[in-house]
């Protein structure tokens, strides 16, 4: 305010002029709507030639006379507050710009006294002490009134919805692969994806109208030197406020060490938790706190940002770390689905962070959630591969009882059903292996002819995961004495592998080659079942001499008996056995049939002479029905009704 | 055996070949330059940090600058030690006793140090905010002439420095410090010095119960010195480097506020003064364990140079301004005294703007750095598992 110093006027004409300026400045400043800098000026100014005026009347006695009382007048504004129990900001509007407007005057008096300094008054200097005390005692006030302000209306600004974490991608398996064997696999239920579900909320931390009260708190304190005060009462309450947000999506507070060492059901919990809650902190409560720091601290430079981060720091390292514990633990292939999660959500939040911490100060936030992408990305590759390697060196000791599908199938299959909800990212991923795994997966899908989905990298991924499930079974079936047991077994679990391809999204990249391929595999162990067990009880039938019209009795007698041993045989065995599809249960009864009761009718008819009920144990209808009894899963015997036909 | 021995020792050679036929021959010469070289620089490195002078401000001990010098030197140790351990010779030696217990033991105690890590980094929040709360002081302080106004102000920011500094000291329970509750309502709070403190509170990153004594007091587990033939053998930078990591945690605990730090000073070091890399790293933790023991007893938010300083300096003025409000008014000379301290003041400010942040990415490096070479290490034992069938 050196002007002010230099424009104390020395001749009585000047007089006239500061004291006519003077009732002009006060005439205009009664002028309503005003704009909040004009009227600062012109209260500026106001004090400004009051000063001057008081000087020249004064002639250095009594000066400073109107400056006193005006601070007396000020002071009692904002003294009679400091006895009262209620927050100004609570008893009204009035009230508070009646008190923004004493601080502003208190302001004035300081900024005017400063620029009179050269004096060395003792008059001026005891005012200018009692000045800043009031300053001081109006600036704590604002304070407690801001702290106030933030606590009272944080509360009433929890987001109307936030959807729930169960509406996300369902747990679907939680057990390892490693433990399933001769256990049934769950079938995985099929899950609504919902990615979309959670966008970008941004919501009221702080109620619309009361930002314009606490821009104003933090205009004055900005105004008299005491925005750091200002930001760290901003800071404390806002990150409290974001921290308790934190602690409602219940995240565990846990070490490194403790999540290593986590059992898997619950570790799942948490990574899901985990995707949840960054969604929730940085979609929801960052972008919207950003948007609340804008508002408040937007007009004052770099300080925005510092708060912000101030604001955001513990929570976001909390997340972060959990991120990196994750990444750096073993990758066991029942986690795949949940680092695809993590994944996922990071890589559509990274674009948000690197917009939230776009300045200097927030590199650091912005670098460390692109390294924990990296390291996610490469957790995923390694739990796919660990994935891969499961699957194929699933060993078993025993034959799965029945040759029905087994675990495993059930297993892969399910899980990697789930994959093509993650193909873009999968894809994105495997890009830089793709070459490999499309030469090792010899199928024609990868071929120059292949249509765009088949021959995406997460297709020939997939389909080299399904080759390895394919000669683990073939492993696992000559664990079976019986030839035709093996072929049962592989029939259903290659036509399980086929239906799940084809009742699913799997099945576009797949592709109808795959399908047809593999339905001809299946079908080929139906019929070398058929040619292992039948073609040798059908043998027993055959006519030895073509060219004789009928058997001799005895030779028929023979044949028959013959026929019914093996054929009892087959139906001890076989009514154990297992086709849990019934439609490929069906296919293969009629077959057999087809075959069997068809050459047995033919061989009885051809020997009209020696029917009957003594030497044949089992009529054509007998056959037919007891064909039906097959493949079950439920032994039965035939020796009971024998015994009673020989009684 | 001590380590200085195999340097020299021709039987102590001949031990181990005998002892490790198939490990070492053609490669042992070079090994053992490597290994030879790797205490050299660790000592010398130490004997660096030790010898910091106390009066220098800007270097002294647990000063932000020693402790950047001292992740940079745990940054190099741990390149070297990495290099030796894995880059030469038979990689397979890893999985041969006795490292193959020593290795996960090794490794055990590297995810500790993250937790540490963590622990630390989540610290330098809580200094972050007394350096803002130290400014303000200063702030106030520096303007002249200094009045009632600007005494209550450094005042009010004083009582929030200390009395934060203080709720660190209780070790950090969070509890506690998220019992006091922002809404207090004026009712009652009728004194004229009533403080409104710029209250923050310490948020937790882990578990209540998380302890950073426990944690450090846990990496010592079956931390002993090799002895005979391992001695000379990889057994020996394992060892060495696990001294390393502990101490480095061990400090960083100390110069920063931490959950529970209860118990800090009883651990012991389990390194022989005869080993040469080891003396310096015993002489500075005699010498940070004598200040911690001294600290201790009337709780300290953490030896961090700067913070301590921070501390004495706010003592000193809070009673200045307790004087100032006594008397309502103050001598001149006594004024003068007081915007000399403020100055002071400014200086550990300005180290902690330049410092801070810094320090925190460095840390983070020191916690990204220990995960990739345990993630290496179990590549690489998992590599030799494959290649080789196990020994029975």
């Amino acid at each position: 305010m050196d002007e002010c110093q230099s424009a104390i006027p020395a001749h009585d004409g000047d007089l006239h002029v500061v004291a006519a300026a003077h009732h002009i400045v006060k005439a205009l400043g009664t002028t309503k709507n005003l704009s909040d800098d004009l009227r600062k000026i012109l209260i500026d100014l106001d004090a400004h030639l009051s000063l001057i005026t008081s000087n020249i009347d004064s002639k250095g006695g009594k000066g400073f006379v109107e400056v006193e009382e005006r601070l007396k007048r000020v002071e009692r504004k904002i003294v009679i507050w400091e006895s009262d129990r209620i927050m100004i900001w609570d008893s009204g509007p009035k009230e508070a710009s009646d008190y923004l407007e004493a601080v502003d005057e208190v302001q004035t008096l300081i900024d005017s006294l400063r620029g009179l300094s050269m004096n060395e008054n003792q008059k001026q200097k005891e005012l200018l002490h009692r000045a800043s005390s009031l300053l001081q005692m109006a600036m704590s006030r604002l304070e407690e009134e801001l702290i106030h302000m933030l606590v009272k209306h944080k509360q009433q600004s929890e987001p109307t919805y936030i959807p729930s974490p169960s509406s996300q991608r369902n747990v679907v398996y939680n057990e390892s692969v490693v433990s399933l064997d001769n256990e049934s696999a769950k079938e995985a239920s099929s899950k609504n994806s919902c990615s979309d579900e959670c966008g970008e909320y941004i919501v009221d931390l702080v109620p619309e109208h009361v930002i314009p009260d606490i821009k104003s708190i933090a205009k004055v304190m900005f105004a008299s030197d005491y925005g750091q005060e200002f930001c760290e009462a901003f800071i404390g309450v806002r990150k409290e406020a974001l921290e308790q947000h934190f602690d409602i999506l219940e995240n565990g507070k846990l070490s490194i060490e403790d999540l290593l060492k986590m059992e898997w059901c619950s570790l799942s919990t948490e990574m899901n938790k985990w995707t949840w809650s960054m969604k929730i902190i940085f979609g929801v409560y960052l972008m919207s706190e950003k948007r609340l720091c804008d508002q408040v601290l937007g007009e004052f430079g770099s300080v925005n940002s510092f708060c912000f981060l101030e604001i955001a720091k513990t929570t976001i390292l909390c997340l972060l770390n959990f991120g990196e514990a994750i990444a750096m633990g073993p990758q066991e292939p029942e986690k795949l689905l949940r680092l695809l999660d993590m994944y996922e959500t990071l890589a559509d939040l990274v674009i948000d962070i690197d917009a939230l911490f776009s300045e200097d100060g927030g590199s650091f936030v912005r670098l460390e959630f692109h390294k924990l992408l990296e390291g996610l990305a490469d957790s995923v590759k390694a739990a796919f591969n660990a994935f891969g390697v499961a699957v194929s060196s699933n060993g078993s000791l025993y034959p799965f009882p029945g040759g029905g599908v087994h675990p495993l199938s059930k297993y892969v299959m399910n899980y990697i059903s789930m994959f093509p909800e993650y193909c873009s990212t999968l894809n994105l991923l495997f890009e830089d292996q793709h070459s490999d795994v499309a030469s090792l997966v010899s199928e024609p899908q990868c071929g120059p002819t292949a249509s765009l989905s088949t021959s995406c990298p997460m297709a020939c991924h997939l389909r080299s995961i399904t080759s390895s499930l394919e000669s683990n079974l073939h492993k696992k079936s000559k664990l079976y004495k019986d030839e035709a047991l093996q072929h049962i077994f592989l029939m259903n679990n290659l036509h399980y592998m086929v239906q799940k391809v084809k009742g699913s999204e799997l099945r576009p990249f797949f592709g109808d080659e795959w399908i047809r391929k593999h339905n001809a595999k299946f079908q080929q162990h139906e019929m070398n079942y058929e040619r292992v067990t039948w073609s040798s009880v059908v043998l027993l039938l055959k006519d030895d001499n073509p060219g004789s019209s009928s058997l001799s009795k005895s030779a028929f007698k023979e044949k028959c008996k013959g026929f019914s041993i093996a054929f009892e045989e087959v139906y001890k065995n076989q009514t154990s056995w297992c086709i849990p599809d019934p439609q490929l249960r069906e296919d293969l009864r009629i077959s057999t049939s087809l075959k069997v009761v068809h050459a047995y009718r033919t061989f009885l008819g051809r020997n009209p002479a020696h029917v009957d009920d003594k030497c044949i144990k089992h009529t054509v209808e007998d056959v037919e029905k007891l064909l039906l009894d097959l493949f079950e899963g439920s032994p039965r015997s035939l020796r009971n009704s024998r015994r009673m036909m020989k009684t | 055996m001590p380590a200085t021995d195999y340097q020299a020792s021709f039987l102590g050679r001949i031990s181990i070949r005998r002892n490790q036929v198939i490990a070492m021959d053609g490669n042992h010469e070079q090994e053992l330059q490597d290994l030879e070289l790797f205490s050299k620089h660790v000592s010398e490195r130490f004997a660096e940090l030790l010898s910091s002078p106390d009066d220098v401000p800007f270097d002294a001990l647990l000063s932000i600058s020693w402790l950047r010098k001292l992740l940079d030197f745990f940054l190099c140790c741990e390149a070297e030690f990495k290099g030796i351990l894995m880059m030469g010779n038979d990689p397979s030696q890893i999985s041969k006793p006795p490292l193959d217990r020593l290795i996960p033991e090794f490794l055990d105690r590297s995810v500790k140090a993250l937790d540490v890590c963590n622990a630390v980094t989540n610290g330098l929040e809580s200094v972050r905010h007394y350096q803002k709360l130290a400014e303000i002081v200063v702030s106030a302080l520096e303007q002249k002439p200094i009045g009632d106004g600007q005494s209550r102000r450094a005042k009010k920011a004083l009582t929030s420095l200390i009395s934060a500094m203080n709720v660190d000291d209780k070790e950090c329970s969070a509890a506690k410090a998220t019992e006091r509750s922002w809404s207090f309502s004026r009712r009652g709070v009728s004194s004229k010095d009533r403080v409104p403190e710029h209250f923050r509170s310490v948020s937790n990153h882990v578990a209540k119960n998380w302890s950073a004594a426990k944690q450090i007091q846990a990496m010592t587990n079956n931390l002993v010195p090799p002895r005979g033939a391992e001695g000379s053998g990889l057994a020996s930078p394992v060892y060495t480097m696990s001294v390393i990591m502990v101490f480095v945690m061990w400090a960083l605990v100390a110069a920063i506020p931490c959950q529970e730090r209860n118990g800090l000073s009883a651990i012991h070091f389990p390194a022989p003064k005869q080993l040469n890399w080891a003396q310096s790293i015993i002489g500075l933790h005699e010498k940070i364990g004598e200040e911690w023991k001294k600290k201790e007893k009337k709780g300290t938010a953490g030896l961090l140079d700067e913070m301590q300083k921070m501390e004495k300096l706010g003592n000193i003025l809070m009673g200045f301004t307790d004087s100032f409000q006594f008397h309502g008014d103050i001598t001149d000379q006594k004024a003068e005294e007081a915007a000399a301290h403020a100055a002071e003041l400014a200086e550990p400010c300005r180290r902690m703007e330049e410092g801070l942040l810094p320090l925190q990415m460095q840390i983070r490096e020191v916690f990204h750095r220990i995960v990739k070479t345990r993630t290496e290490l179990l590549n690489a034992l998992d590599q030799v598992g494959k290649s080789s069938p196990p020994l029975l």
